[in-house]
């Protein structure tokens, strides 16, 4: 007997009860749909989740800070946020001993130039460049704010939250007296027409221990006010989060060498170096690791910290939130199981009560030639194509209702403030799969009426009526 | 003549209860190729029993049952479905078809498992039922059929795989007297032309007498003379 024959009289047979047939693949199908809704929205959550955060652009950065082996440190008053964002009329004295004070010398790596060339020269690494964030004030017309500027390298360019600039462009190369600005910083200098700033000039001024400036006053001796000129070349969405501040954006960007001409030529760095003759230069409060592909991250994550550095990226901070998906998921897929946990009993009772119904008939196929194999194969096939039939349905059911409840959803997370997104995710493994389960439930739930239909004695099954 | 199917001290015990039921309890029969064998009895008396046998439709409990040199006691399901689908046909009291498909659909249904390719199945089992005058009468479904004529597409159904045997449990138990001469008639020109063996169970001796060209009587499970069966 071929399977096509095998088939054919599966389906007629199916075709013959044909409400039954439909009530018991209906059932499936809510069954299939349930945990297929459940799978759907565990990824549909995951892939709002990880998607915001690649949007972020950060998955191949590593943010490198000054620290001894295996030990992780981040956060104010301490490693790279600290020294930068010291607040402009500090004494700088006491804030280069208090720098002195958290790096006694040998035990803590600092990031140097040098420490930039190893970091660039280990595998897998793209480019490595210092994070800096410079406390400057912003003049703009006739007001001015206190604020910080971030340096950005080109090679950003088209990445992360440069990926698209609303308004203007990124910089044309590095050694432009350009600037790009938050949105939220651009609308409180124009609120009407924050595109309009472009081309505007803006004048930063920070404090510098170089002779060009003019003295500054309140302003220790030898502080002096540096001053530069920059073009509001484009102006970029801020993306908000909590990992915005290593996506390298913050109210106003200016070129990596800008930054770094600032940087050194900070009263700090002047400071430093009196105090210490073998300094060359003054070490920066963070580096950026840029890895070629974020598969790598973990891997030169911990290269770095074998040389004595901190690193965190926000891989870690993925993986976390991956395991916590990871029992999310199984906890959905229990409840999805339990509905099809019911199904399939009612496949088998159908199979059970179809049997029964059928004795006579499978006694008469056993008496001209039919084997227990063939029987066995026929009322198999029977299941499986109940569970096609409700796995596919069952997708279609399970696709309709994530889509109704998507868009209640939506339009409440929309009145809170958020970004409305899908909440469901019907990837094409999770169509396959979800058919291809079915069927296999099935064809468990059919094992046993089968074997039973195949066990039948054809002189008992004949004389049934 | 060689002998077709040959049995030596068939034995048939089942469990009922606390009795032992000896519905075969040794029996000698030899049945040759193309032979007409009436298997006569009263009801009980073991004849349907030995007809499952030679079937393959059921185990013997002890004894030999040889047919075309093969010892049915030793065959798996496996095999036991094999000798049905290929040396024996079955024809039952109460026909036996699958009532939700046609008449052409029963006839195929057999060598479907006997994996006939489909178009050379629906030829055959067309020019069957021509045979059996039932050319116009393919597609209707027992229920729209005759007792005859449903007799006649069992008759179709069983030749359909070229059985060399023919088995006969109470064919025309079900019909009224005329159907049941047109059956036999068929049953005995299967016989006479085209050389099937046929074994058929009867409990009518008229009939068993009118077309079978030896009467096999059972009684108690044992085959015996015809004499010592009381009237």
């Amino acid at each position: 007997m071929t399977f096509r024959d095998t088939l054919d009289l599966a389906v007629r047979n199916l075709k013959q009860s044909k409400l039954r047939t439909g009530l018991t693949t209906l059932g499936v199908s809510i069954g299939i749909a349930t945990r297929a809704g459940m799978v759907s929205l565990g990824v549909g959550l995951q892939d709002q989740f990880v998607g915001r955060f690649t949007k972020s652009g950060m998955f191949d950065s590593i943010n490198v800070l000054p620290g001894s082996v295996g030990q992780i440190t981040f956060g104010p008053g301490r490693g790279g946020r600290g020294p930068a964002r010291r607040p402009f009329g500090r004494n700088a004295a006491a804030a280069a001993a208090q720098a002195q004070s958290q790096s006694p010398s040998g035990e803590v790596k600092e990031i140097t130039d040098e420490t930039l060339k190893e970091l660039a020269a280990l595998p897998n690494v793209r480019e490595a460049y210092p994070g800096l964030r410079l406390p400057v004030e912003v003049k703009f017309g006739g007001d001015s704010e206190f604020n910080t500027a971030t340096g950005v390298p080109m090679s950003v360019k088209n990445e992360g939250a440069f990926q698209s600039i609303p308004h203007g462009r990124f910089f044309a190369d590095e050694n432009e007296a350009a600037c790009l600005l938050s949105l939220d910083l651009a609308k409180r200098m124009n609120d009407a027409n924050p595109a309009g700033l472009i081309g505007k000039e803006l004048m930063l001024n920070y404090a510098s221990s170089s002779g060009s400036g003019q003295a500054a006053p309140g302003m220790p001796a030898g502080v002096t006010r540096g001053e530069s000129k920059c073009t509001i070349v484009g102006i970029i969405e801020r993306e908000t989060g909590p990992f915005a501040a290593a996506g390298g954006v913050s109210p106003l960007m200016i070129p990596l060498p800008k930054a770094r001409e600032i940087f050194h030529a900070s009263p700090q760095a002047a400071q430093m170096l009196a105090r210490d003759p073998t300094r060359t230069s003054r070490p920066y409060p963070s580096a950026v690791v840029k890895v070629k592909s974020p598969q790598a991250t973990q891997d030169v994550e911990e290269q770095i910290k074998k040389l004595g550095l901190s690193a965190f990226s926000l891989n870690d901070a993925l993986e976390g939130a991956k395991r916590a998906f990871i029992i999310l998921d199984i906890v959905l897929s229990l409840i999805g199981s339990i509905a099809l946990a019911v199904s399939s009993l009612g496949i088998m009772n159908t199979m059970v009560m179809s049997i029964l119904e059928r004795t006579r008939e499978i006694g008469i196929m056993k008496a001209i030639g039919g084997s227990d194999g063939d029987i066995r194969r026929i009322f198999l096939i029977e299941a499986s194509a109940i569970g096609f039939l409700g796995g596919a349905a069952g997708i279609v059911l399970g696709w309709s209702v994530g889509r109704i409840i998507n868009i209640g959803a939506n339009v409440y997370i929309e009145r809170q403030g958020g970004t409305a997104g899908n909440l469901f995710s019907l990837p094409w493994w999770l169509i396959a799969g979800a058919i291809g389960f079915s069927i296999a439930v099935s064809l468990m739930a059919g094992l046993y009426p089968a074997a039973r239909a195949a066990k039948l004695d054809p002189i008992k099954a004949l004389r049934h009526d | 003549m060689p002998a077709v199917l040959e049995t030596t001290d068939l034995r048939k015990h089942y469990q009922m209860g606390d009795t032992t039921v000896r519905a075969l309890d040794g029996v000698n029969l030899s049945v040759n190729e193309g032979e007409f064998v009436g298997l006569l009895g009263t009801s009980g008396s073991g004849k349907s029993t030995l007809l499952n046998l030679i079937a393959g439709l059921d185990r013997a409990s002890g004894g030999s049952l040889r047919i075309f040199d093969q010892d049915l006691a030793t065959m798996g399901s496996m095999e036991l479905s094999m000798h049905r689908r290929r040396n024996v046909g079955i024809i039952f009291q109460s026909f036996n078809l699958v009532s939700s498909m046609t008449a052409l659909e029963n006839v195929t249904l057999a060598m479907m498992f006997a994996g006939v390719p489909r178009g050379e199945r629906e030829t055959r089992a067309s020019s069957l039922l021509e045979a059996m005058g039932l050319g116009g009468r393919q597609h209707h479904r027992p229920r729209e059929l005759s007792g005859g004529e449903q007799q006649r597409v069992a008759i179709a159904r069983a030749l359909s795989n070229q059985p060399r045997l023919l088995l006969a449990d109470e064919p025309t138990g079900n019909l009224d007297s005329r159907t049941s001469r047109e059956i036999m008639t068929v049953l005995k020109d299967l016989n006479e032309r085209e050389g099937k063996t046929i074994i058929m169970v009867t409990h009518d001796p008229g009939l068993a007498r009118q077309y079978a060209h030896r009467i096999v009587t059972m009684l108690d499970g044992v085959v015996v003379d015809p004499s010592e069966v009381p009237a």
